[in-house]
C-alpha cells in the first residue's frame, strides 16, 4: 500500500515544482506539497490538519537557521514542529512522522530526500 | 604509440586522454606529431628517449631549442580567434559542481565521431545515455553581470547544430533549447532553423533558466515564460551554450601591435572598414574582429590578403622563385609500358597488418612491372629521391605508387615524375593503407591479398595510361565589377589598388546603390561621408573605368578570357577581362500592407533616416511612434532574416529619442536580432525607454485607420490583452529584397538562391566565389547583410578575383573531358547537363559537334557518363582503362580482355 506524504515549503526552497519531479518519477503520486510564502507562517493546527486529510507523514522544508529569507521564519517553523511532535507522540503515533528539514536557497534535490526519509518512516510506522 | 607520458587531451574539451606525443585533431596541419614540451620526460626530466630511439625515420631531434626570429615584413594580419569565458561565469549553472552540466564545447566533442565517445552522447557522471537534454542559450553573452554585453552571434546557431546532431543519432532524445531572441540572421540560417525545429521536434522555449539544481543525480531548471507562468522539468543533462570571448591575450597582442581595443578588448574597427586596425599596415580578421561563424571569417580572411595585397602591390613577384622541370621525354612514354611498383610500409601502419614483402614479389609477377621494391616511407623526402632516381636508372614510363590516399599524396609523386621529365599523368596509386591494413587490421592475412589485388588493379590501368596535356591558357590582366553601389566600388577599388584594370558597370546614373539611401552607418556615423569617400577614390583612381547607365547584356567566354557585351546610351560594346565580380547589390522591400502607400504617417526606416536628417519638424506632435520589425522578411512575401533590420530600427529608435526625447517609441518584434557588439545599442534603447512587444506570427499586429490617424493593435504576451497604440508615425523595417538577379544568372550559368539571392560555391570554404570559375560575389547580391560585411566581403571578392589576373596563367587541370568529335552527334546532352558552362556545341564544317572548354572544365564526368555514343572520355579515367582495372579485379589475366 502506497503511503500519503504531505510537505510544506516556503518559496525559496524547492525550486523545481511538484509536478516536474512526479513526471521524472523522483517523488510518489501520493506525495503533495504546499508552497506558502515562508514557512514561519505555517501553524502547529496546519500540520496536525494534514493528519487528519489522511497524510501518513508530513514535513517541512524551510531555509537553513541563518539564511532564511525573512530572518527566522524556518527557526519558527522549527519550534512549531517540535509542538506537533510532541502532540502526536500524545496521541500515540511516532513523533518522527512529523519533521522539519533545512534546504539550501532554491535547492530541491533535499526535498526529495526529505520526501524519500519520510515515506520510509512511513512506511516502517505502518507495518 | 610509444610515449608513456599521458596527458590529458585539450582538444577533446579535457574529456580524454592522449600522450605527450600526440596529433592535435585528426585534420590538424602540418598532419605530424608534436611533442608536447611541458610534459615530455626527456625535455622536462632528461629521461625516456622512447620516441627518438624507436624513430624509423630518425624524425625527432631533442637538441632544437626555441629560436628568436627576426621577419622583414610588410602588413602584418591579427587573427588570434576568440577566448573562453571564464568558467566562473559558468558556476551559477552548476558547471564544475554537477558533472552533467557541460559546455557547449564539451558536447560538441561528445558528439563527434572521432571525439572521446565516437559520437555517443553520454553524461560524464554515468555515462548513460541522456533522455532529456536542456541547452541554455546567452551563457556568458548579453550578459552585463560577467562584463559581456554583446552578443556572442552564433551560440543560437551552433545549439540548433548540436541538438540536430544529438537527435540525429539519437531519435528518441527530448531537447529543449532555451532562449531570449533566436538570432539566426546569417544566409540560409532562419530556413535551417526552421528546418531543425520541424524534422527534429527541438522544443524551443524563450525563457532565461536563472540557475541549474540537482536532484538525485539529474538536473532540476525552472523557468518563466512571457505569459508569466512558472515552469520546471527535470534534465538529464544541460549544455551550457557559452559565447565567444575576447582572446585572453587581447591586451597583450594590442600592446605589442600598438592596436587600439574595444570596451570588450576585441578589435577596433569600423563599419567602412572593418579589416582595418586603428594602425596602418595591421590588419583584422575573424572573431578577434567581433564573434562571428566561419562563413563571415573566412570572407574576412580572404578581404584581409586583398589589404595586405593593396599595400604590397608593387612588391609583387620580387620575392617569388620559380620551379623549372625537365622536358618531357615523349619517347619514353610511348614505349611498351614498363611499370615501376613502389610499395610502402608506411612504418607500421601498413607493415603492420600487411605483408608488404609479398605485396612486391607478387607485383614482380604482373605484366609489363620492370621493377618492384618496398620503401619505408615512400613520401619522405630521402625516399622520393630515390624513387626519382629509380625512375631515371630503369627507364620507367608508369609508375606505381601502393600506399595511402592519392587524395592526399598524389600531387607528392606527380612532383617526382615531372622532376624526371615524366608526364604527372602517368602514376597510378593503390591505397593499401587505408583499404587493406586499417580496415583489416584484425586479418593480416586477407589484408595481404586484397593489396595483391589493388596493386594489379592499378597495374592493370597504369599499362593504359596515357600521358595528358597540362595546358594553361592566358589571362587577360583585368576585371569586370557589376554594380557600382558600396560593395562595388570596395571591391574596384581593391583590384585597382592591387594593379590591376577595373572596368565598373553601374545601370544607373550614378554610384553609390543603397549606401546612397542609407543615412547613417550602424553606429551612427554619417554614411554620406563613407560615400564621398568611396566615390571620389573611385574616380580618382586610374585603373579604374566607370561606365554609368550601362547594362551587361552577355558575358562569355571562361576564367581567364571572358568577353562582355554591355548597353550604354542605346549602343552595345564590348569588354575584354579575365574574371567577373557580381556586386549587383539588393533593394529596400516594398509593402504593400500596413497602410503603406496609403498613408503619409506609414514610412520605411530608410525613408525616416532621410526625413531625419532634413531635419526634425516632421515629429512635431509626433508622441507616439511605431516601429514594426519583419514586414516582408521571415515569412511574409520572403523567406529569409534580412539581418540588419532589427539594429537599423534600434538605431534609428535611439536617434528620434535624441530628437524628442519625451516622445515614445514602439518597437513590435518578433526577435530581437541585434548580434555582436550591436546588442550595445539595444541595452541603450531600453534604457531610454524605447518600448520593446513581441508578437507572434499567429497574431500580427494590426494597422487601423483611427479618424485622420492611425493606431497599431497589438497584443502584448505580457499583460494578456490587445493594446491599441495610436501613432503618430509608423516606422516599417520593411528588409532587404534581391535585385533582378534572374537574367544575369541566366547569363553567366550562376544559380540563385530559392531566395533569389546569388549561391556561393561553398557557404564556408568558397564564400565569395560562384561555382562559374572566374566569376565572384559580394554584397547584397550574395545575401542581406551591413555595410561592415559588405565591405569585408568585397575585399574578399577583390582578392580572390585577383589570383588569376596575378598568375597571368591559369592552370586547367589535367582531368577535364575529351570529345571525340568523329562519334559526337552533335545532341547537346552534354552542354545542358554541364553545371559549369564547361561544354558547348559548335559547328565544326556543316555538323553540330561537341566541344570541351578546357579553362571551365572541374572534370566531373556527368558529360561522359550522359553521352549517348560514348564520345566523351575522361582524362587519367578512360573506359579501356577503368574497365582494364575491372578485368583485373576479376582476376583476369591481369587485364588483358579475355
Amino acid at each position: 500500500m502506497s503511503v500519503k506524504i504531505k510537505g510544506f515549503c516556503c518559496n525559496y526552497t524547492a525550486s523545481v515544482g511538484v509536478e516536474a519531479l512526479k513526471e521524472a518519477g523522483l517523488v510518489p503520486e501520493d506525495f503533495d506539497m504546499v508552497r506558502l510564502p515562508c514557512t514561519g507562517r505555517l501553524e502547529v493546527q496546519d500540520l496536525l490538519e494534514a493528519f487528519e486529510k489522511g497524510a501518513d507523514a508530513v514535513f517541512v522544508a524551510g531555509c537553513m537557521i541563518d539564511t532564511c529569507h525573512n530572518m527566522s521564519g524556518s527557526k519558527r517553523a522549527a519550534k512549531r514542529v517540535g509542538y506537533a511532535k510532541k502532540i502526536i507522540q500524545e496521541l500515540g503515533m511516532d513523533q518522527g512522522l512529523v519533521e522539519m528539514f533545512f534546504v539550501g536557497r532554491g535547492e530541491t534535490g533535499p526535498v526529495v530526500e526529505a520526501v524519500r526519509e519520510m515515506v520510509s518512516r512511513a512506511e516502517a510506522a505502518d507495518s | 604509440m610509444y610515449c608513456p607520458k599521458v596527458v590529458v587531451d585539450t582538444y577533446n574539451e579535457r574529456l580524454d586522454i592522449t600522450s605527450a606525443t600526440h596529433i592535435d585533431y585528426a585534420q590538424a596541419i602540418p598532419a605530424s606529431y608534436y611533442i608536447d614540451a611541458k610534459e615530455c620526460l626527456r625535455l622536462n626530466y632528461e629521461t625516456c628517449n622512447l620516441c627518438a630511439q624507436t624513430c624509423t625515420a630518425k624524425a625527432i631531434d631533442f637538441s632544437q631549442k626555441p629560436k628568436k626570429l627576426k621577419l622583414d615584413v610588410g602588413a602584418v594580419v591579427l587573427t588570434p580567434g576568440f577566448g573562453k569565458v571564464d568558467d566562473s561565469v559558468l558556476e551559477k549553472f552548476g558547471y564544475g559542481k554537477y558533472p552533467d552540466v557541460v559546455t557547449s564545447y564539451e558536447f560538441e566533442r561528445l558528439t563527434c565521431a572521432s571525439g572521446p565517445t565516437e559520437g555517443h552522447v553520454v553524461r560524464l557522471s554515468d555515462h548513460r545515455e541522456p533522455k532529456k537534454i536542456a541547452f541554455l542559450q546567452c551563457v556568458g553573452s548579453r550578459d552585463e553581470t560577467c562584463g559581456n554585453g554583446y552578443c556572442s552571434t552564433v551560440c543560437c546557431m551552433y545549439a540548433l547544430k548540436e541538438a540536430s546532431v544529438a537527435k540525429e543519432h539519437d531519435p528518441d532524445l527530448d531537447v529543449t533549447i532555451f532562449f531570449m531572441d533566436v538570432r539566426t540572421q546569417g544566409k540560409g540560417f532562419d530556413e535551417a532553423r526552421k528546418r531543425a525545429v520541424e524534422k527534429y521536434g527541438i522544443n524551443v522555449v524563450r525563457a532565461r533558466v536563472p540557475r541549474v539544481d540537482e536532484i538525485d543525480g539529474r538536473l532540476g531548471l525552472t523557468w518563466v515564460t512571457d505569459d508569466g507562468k512558472s515552469h520546471s522539468g527535470i534534465f538529464d543533462m544541460v549544455v551550457l551554450s557559452v559565447g565567444l570571448d575576447a582572446p585572453e591575450d587581447a591586451q597583450k597582442i594590442a600592446d605589442i601591435a600598438k592596436i587600439e581595443l574595444n570596451n570588450y578588448e576585441f578589435c577596433q574597427t569600423t563599419p567602412g572598414q572593418p579589416l582595418a586596425t586603428s594602425r596602418d599596415g595591421i590588419y583584422v580578421a575573424g572573431a578577434f574582429q567581433g564573434p562571428k561563424d566561419i562563413p563571415e571569417s573566412v570572407t574576412q580572411a580572404s578581404g584581409v590578403a586583398a589589404m595586405a595585397s593593396e599595400l604590397l602591390a608593387e612588391g609583387r613577384n620580387t620575392r617569388t622563385v620559380t620551379l623549372t622541370y625537365p622536358d618531357e621525354d615523349t619517347a619514353l612514354e610511348a614505349e611498351e609500358p614498363r611499370i615501376g611498383v613502389f610499395v610502402c610500409h608506411c612504418g607500421v601502419n601498413i607493415a603492420g597488418t600487411v605483408d608488404v614483402k609479398a605485396v612486391r614479389d607478387y607485383a614482380g609477377t604482373l605484366p609489363n612491372v620492370v621493377l618492384y621494391e618496398d620503401t619505408l616511407y615512400s613520401c619522405s623526402q630521402d625516399a622520393l629521391k630515390t624513387i626519382a632516381g629509380k625512375i631515371k636508372e630503369n627507364r620507367l614510363n608508369r609508375v606505381v605508387i601502393a600506399a595511402c590516399s592519392p587524395r592526399t599524396h598524389e600531387p607528392l609523386f606527380q612532383e617526382t615524375l615531372r622532376s624526371v621529365g615524366l608526364n604527372p599523368a602517368l602514376i597510378e596509386m593503390a591505397n593499401i593503407r587505408d583499404q587493406c591494413a586499417w580496415v583489416h587490421a584484425q586479418e593480416p592475412e586477407a589484408a595481404t591479398e586484397k593489396s595483391k589485388d589493388l596493386v594489379r588493379m592499378a597495374a592493370a590501368k597504369a599499362r593504359l595510361l596515357e600521358p595528358l596535356e597540362q595546358p594553361t591558357v592566358d589571362v587577360t590582366p583585368s576585371a569586370l565589377v557589376i554594380g557600382g553601389g558600396a560593395s562595388g566600388m570596395g571591391a574596384a577599388l581593391s583590384i585597382a589598388e592591387q594593379g590591376y584594370k577595373c572596368v565598373l558597370v553601374e545601370k544607373s546614373d550614378k554610384l553609390g546603390g543603397n549606401l546612397a539611401r542609407l543615412t547613417w552607418t550602424m553606429d551612427g556615423q554619417d554614411a554620406a561621408k563613407v560615400l564621398k569617400d568611396l566615390t571620389s577614390r573611385v574616380k580618382k583612381n586610374k585603373n579604374i573605368e566607370v561606365l554609368l547607365e550601362t547594362e551587361v547584356e552577355a558575358i562569355s567566354g571562361y576564367v581567364g578570357n571572358f568577353s562582355t557585351t554591355v548597353s550604354r546610351e542605346g549602343k552595345t560594346e564590348i569588354i575584354n577581362h579575365g574574371v567577373v565580380v557580381l556586386a549587383t547589390g539588393g533593394k529596400e522591400y516594398k509593402p504593400n500592407t500596413y497602410l503603406y502607400g496609403e498613408n503619409n504617417r506609414v514610412l520605411t526606416q530608410l525613408e525616416l533616416e532621410q526625413k531625419l536628417k532634413r531635419g526634425k519638424s516632421f515629429l512635431k506632435g509626433a508622441n507616439n511612434i511605431v516601429m514594426i520589425q519583419c514586414v516582408g522578411s521571415r515569412g511574409d512575401d520572403m523567406s529569409h532574416c534580412s539581418k540588419l533590420c532589427c539594429t537599423q530600427a534600434v538605431k534609428n529608435a535611439l536617434k528620434l529619442k535624441e530628437a524628442k526625447p519625451d516622445a515614445t517609441v514602439y518597437i513590435l518584434y518578433r526577435d530581437i536580432r541585434t548580434f555582436g557588439f550591436y546588442e550595445d545599442l539595444y541595452r541603450e534603447a531600453r534604457k531610454q525607454g524605447v518600448q520593446f512587444i513581441r508578437y507572434t506570427l499567429d497574431r500580427k499586429p494590426e494597422v487601423l485607420k483611427a479618424g485622420r490617424g492611425i493606431k497599431v493593435r497589438v497584443y502584448d504576451s505580457l499583460i494578456g490583452e490587445d493594446i491599441d497604440i495610436p501613432a503618430n508615425l509608423l516606422v516599417l523595417s520593411t528588409g532587404i529584397a534581391p535585385g533582378e538577379n534572374e537574367a544575369l544568372a541566366k547569363i553567366i550559368k550562376a544559380p540563385l538562391t530559392s531566395d533569389g539571392f546569388f549561391l556561393e560555391a561553398h557557404a564556408k570554404l568558397r564564400p565569395v566565389e560562384v561555382a562559374v570559375d572566374g566569376v565572384y560575389l559580394c554584397g547584397l547580391a550574395h545575401g542581406p547583410k551591413s555595410l561592415e560585411e559588405c565591405m569585408a566581403q568585397a575585399k574578399a571578392a577583390a582578392a580572390k578575383a585577383v589570383i588569376p589576373l596575378a598568375k597571368g596563367r591559369v592552370a586547367v587541370a589535367p582531368i577535364v573531358s575529351r570529345v571525340n568529335q568523329d562519334t559526337c552527334i552533335g545532341c547537346g546532352i552534354c552542354e545542358s547537363l554541364c553545371p559549369f558552362k564547361a561544354i558547348e556545341i559548335v559547328k565544326v564544317g556543316k555538323k553540330r559537334k561537341a566541344q570541351t572548354i578546357t579553362a571551365s572544365c572541374k572534370g566531373c564526368g556527368i558529360c561522359a557518363s550522359h553521352c549517348p555514343t560514348l564520345a566523351i572520355s575522361m582524362g587519367g579515367f578512360t573506359d579501356d582503362a577503368i574497365m582494364a582495372q575491372i578485368h583485373a579485379f576479376a582476376g583476369d589475366n591481369c587485364g588483358e580482355e579475355a
